[in-house]
């Protein structure tokens, strides 16, 4: 009895179910303003029209990954289908033509369907370093649309699915392009400065100093800290432009983040200003970021150490300053065809000889000896040398230059290096303390 | 038997209700997709003339990212270039074929889809690829950015990959004789073959170093080779073998492949590649 009154009610509910279930829908209130495909097809229209809406365009910074890459700037013009493109991406800043679509997948996204400027960044055969071998610069060319904020359009890449905002362009914008071109040896930095770069952070009660190395193929700038123990860093992707540079991810000062550089042409350095007393600054210094006590080993009273320059090794070696290999290449060209420079060693408290530079040459010329006096600036920490007779009685003309370098009287800046040069030798660099003079030695120790 | 019809009037009630209920919706109306072709450039006109009304071939050329691999670094190819490279592949390979294999032939055995890729796919190891076959039915080419219709061997490299590709589609319908092929150079093939330069591939009896990779991939090669050079430089390449035994076995693959082509599809694959030749001429002097 008892299943059958279930069944009984059971019945009953069904066929109330089945006579409201056709109560009419459109008095639901629904949180949309449409169906789905209503909407998809307003967000496409909406997209479209909002692209060709810009009368000068629009721009768009791309860093495409700012771990390891810069920011290529990009300009667009949108008509129907067709869009007029252009970018920093080298020297050829001009504008071409190619196509556009806007597609429906999990979003609406818009698609540079036919070859542009763009489209360098995802070239698997043009990379920037070797770890991007087959993946070129990581650029993406479909962008998904999420909407409109502050008259910019907010975009997301489709691969990598990181944010893009593309901005109203002005006119200015399409010629700067190439302006911005022009930056770019004050970002790689020029061989007249001084040797020594950093990124120095001011929080108006601190101040932060990370070194600063910067690879012009993929705009970037590896910058670590330089306090012992901190392992803080501001590796940065740099975008030009025809003032300075853009970087991501910003620079963080204090609470702030500092994104916008301008060029100072008159030091060189590149400022961001942030408010209040907030800045960070790019800049050159003749001294290095980290004072070692790499030279008191070398001072009267220690052991014997020996340091040689091998024209063979390390002629080319990049820890050479290129005022450096000038003086070098200038005292060769005093000599006869046959003769060179072949090795300069500097010998620290060598027995009865003291300390002294040889200079020897291939082709046979005979090896020149520089007695030389060893002190130090205990305070600016350098290695101090200073004449003490030479082997040919005067000093010989073609090496002054090169000798007045390594007798600096401020001294010299004695590195340890954490690299090695085709040999398994430590490397020591010995830095003039007034000049851009670098030299690259082997420790024969 | 009274509470069972009770039920069986009940079930009829509510299917009568359950079939009238939703009678009185509007009719259906059109979709609101946007269904309408877009609109056609002149290249899509010469596109369907040349390829897709006679062949069914379809071409894409403007980016789909559905047909190409979203982990790879790739872009669509520069507008101008894409008639130009499609006049090339139907000149030295539909139309080779449709002489020598009569006018239905690739109608029949086609692939439906050529993907048009303008940038080159280079792998992360360094191997760089020259084109996919998918199931038999789509063929992408990378590269069509740099075919210069004016340089010979960059349009053997370029052909190279629709006859290699179209060699696999062919097998597909029809295998060759993979025992005799195994039988060959059964130790050479090895997944490693980048490893192998073509020089070496050579003398240990391989057209190609890709062919080392499987017997299909040797087959295809060998075909490929012998498709996009013309006699004398087939003759020339098996002339600088210094090993007899690799130009035998090279031989002996040929013949595998000869055979097959007459047997499969009494094509005479020497007419073929006469015939490839004589337009490759075609292309490069006009």
């Amino acid at each position: 009895m008892k299943i059958k009154q279930i069944i009984n009610y059971l019945l009953v509910a069904l066929l109330a179910i089945q006579l409201v279930s056709c109560d009419n829908k459109e008095t639901l209130e629904s949180p949309f303003s449409g169906t789905p495909t209503e909407r998809l097809n307003a967000k496409e229209k909406e997209l479209n029209d909002l692209l060709m809406s810009s009368e000068l365009g629009w721009k768009a910074v791309y860093f495409t990954d700012d771990t390891q890459l810069g920011g290529f700037t990009h300009l667009f013009k949108f008509k129907d289908g067709k869009v007029d493109m252009a970018s920093d991406f080298d020297n050829d800043t001009s504008i071409q033509s190619s196509e556009y679509d806007i597609i429906l997948g999990s979003t609406v996204s818009l698609v540079f369907t036919t070859k542009n400027r763009i489209h360098l960044l995802s070239d698997s055969n043009s990379f920037p370093v070797a770890s991007l071998r087959g993946k070129g610069y990581l650029g993406d060319f479909q962008f998904l649309y999420y909407g409109q904020e502050n008259g910019e359009i907010i975009f997301r890449t489709s691969r990598s699915f990181k944010e893009l905002r593309f901005v109203k362009a002005k006119a200015t914008d399409w010629t700067d392009l190439a302006q911005s071109r022009l930056m770019i040896p004050n970002v790689v930095g020029a061989v007249t400065r001084p040797l020594f770069r950093l990124l120095e952070t001011n929080d108006g009660t601190k101040i932060n100093q990370f070194d600063f190395a910067f690879t012009s193929t993929s705009r970037f700038a590896t910058s670590n800290s330089i306090e012992t123990g901190s392992s803080v860093t501001n590796n940065i992707g740099i975008a030009y432009t025809p003032t300075g540079i853009i970087v991501s991810p910003a620079v963080k000062v204090g609470t702030q983040e500092l994104s916008v550089f301008t060029f100072d042409a008159a030091t060189g350095s590149f400022n961001a200003k942030g408010t209040g007393a907030a800045t960070a600054t790019i800049r050159y210094s003749n001294q290095p970021l980290v004072i070692t006590d790499d030279y008191k080993i070398l001072l009267p009273g220690n052991q014997q150490n020996v340091y040689g320059y091998i024209a063979a090794n390390l002629g080319t070696a990049f820890s050479n300053s290129l005022y450096c290999t000038n003086l070098l290449n200038a005292a060769n060209a005093t000599l006869p065809s046959t003769q060179k420079i072949n090795r300069i060693q500097l010998y620290f408290n060598a027995g009865v000889n003291g300390s002294y530079i040889a200079y020897t040459f291939t082709g046979g010329k005979a090896t020149i000896y520089h007695d030389l006096k060893v002190t130090d600036d205990s305070i600016n920490k350098t290695l101090i040398l200073s004449d003490d007779g030479w082997s040919t009685g005067t000093a010989p003309a073609f090496l002054t230059a090169i000798d007045k370098e390594l007798l600096d009287p401020k001294g010299l800046y004695v590195k340890r290096e954490k690299f090695t040069i085709g040999a398994p030798n430590t490397i020591y660099t010995f830095t003039s303390a007034s000049s851009n003079f670098r030299i690259t030695t082997y420790a024969f120790q | 038997m009274k509470t069972l019809n009770k039920y069986k009037k009940l079930v009829l009630l509510s299917a009568v209700v359950l079939l009238g209920s939703c009678a009185g919706d509007e009719p259906l109306k059109e979709s609101q997709l946007d269904l309408s072709t877009p609109p056609k450039t002149a290249l899509d006109n010469w596109i369907d003339t040349n390829y897709l009304l006679p062949y069914n071939i379809n071409v894409q050329y403007k980016w789909n990212p559905n047909v190409v691999d979203n982990n790879r670094f790739l872009y669509p190819p520069i507008q101008a270039k894409v008639q130009p490279v499609l006049e090339i592949v139907q000149k030295i390979w539909l139309e080779s074929y449709k002489t020598v294999a009569g006018p239905n032939f690739v109608k029949n055995i086609a692939p439906r889809e050529f993907v048009l890729v303008g940038g080159v796919n280079l792998n992360t190891t360094g191997t760089i690829t020259l084109g996919l076959a998918e199931g038999g039915k789509r063929i992408t080419f990378f590269e069509t950015d740099n075919v210069d219709k004016k340089n010979r061997a960059n349009i053997k490299r370029f052909l190279r990959t629709i006859q290699h590709e179209y060699i696999h589609i062919l097998n597909q319908t029809k295998p060759f004789d993979e025992k005799s092929m195994a039988t060959i150079t059964p130790t050479g093939y090895s997944s490693a073959w980048y490893n192998t330069s073509d020089a070496v591939a050579l003398e240990e009896g391989f057209l190609t170093a890709y062919a080392k990779s499987n017997i299909n991939e040797d087959f295809a090669e060998t075909a490929a080779t012998i498709l996009v050079s013309s006699k004398a430089e087939y003759a020339a390449i098996l002339a600088a073998i210094v090993s007899p035994v690799a130009r035998a076995s090279i031989k002996s693959k040929e013949a595998i492949v000869v055979k097959y082509y007459k047997d499969a599809f009494n094509i005479d694959l020497y007419k073929l590649r006469d015939e490839a030749e004589k337009n490759t001429n075609d292309v490069i002097n006009n």
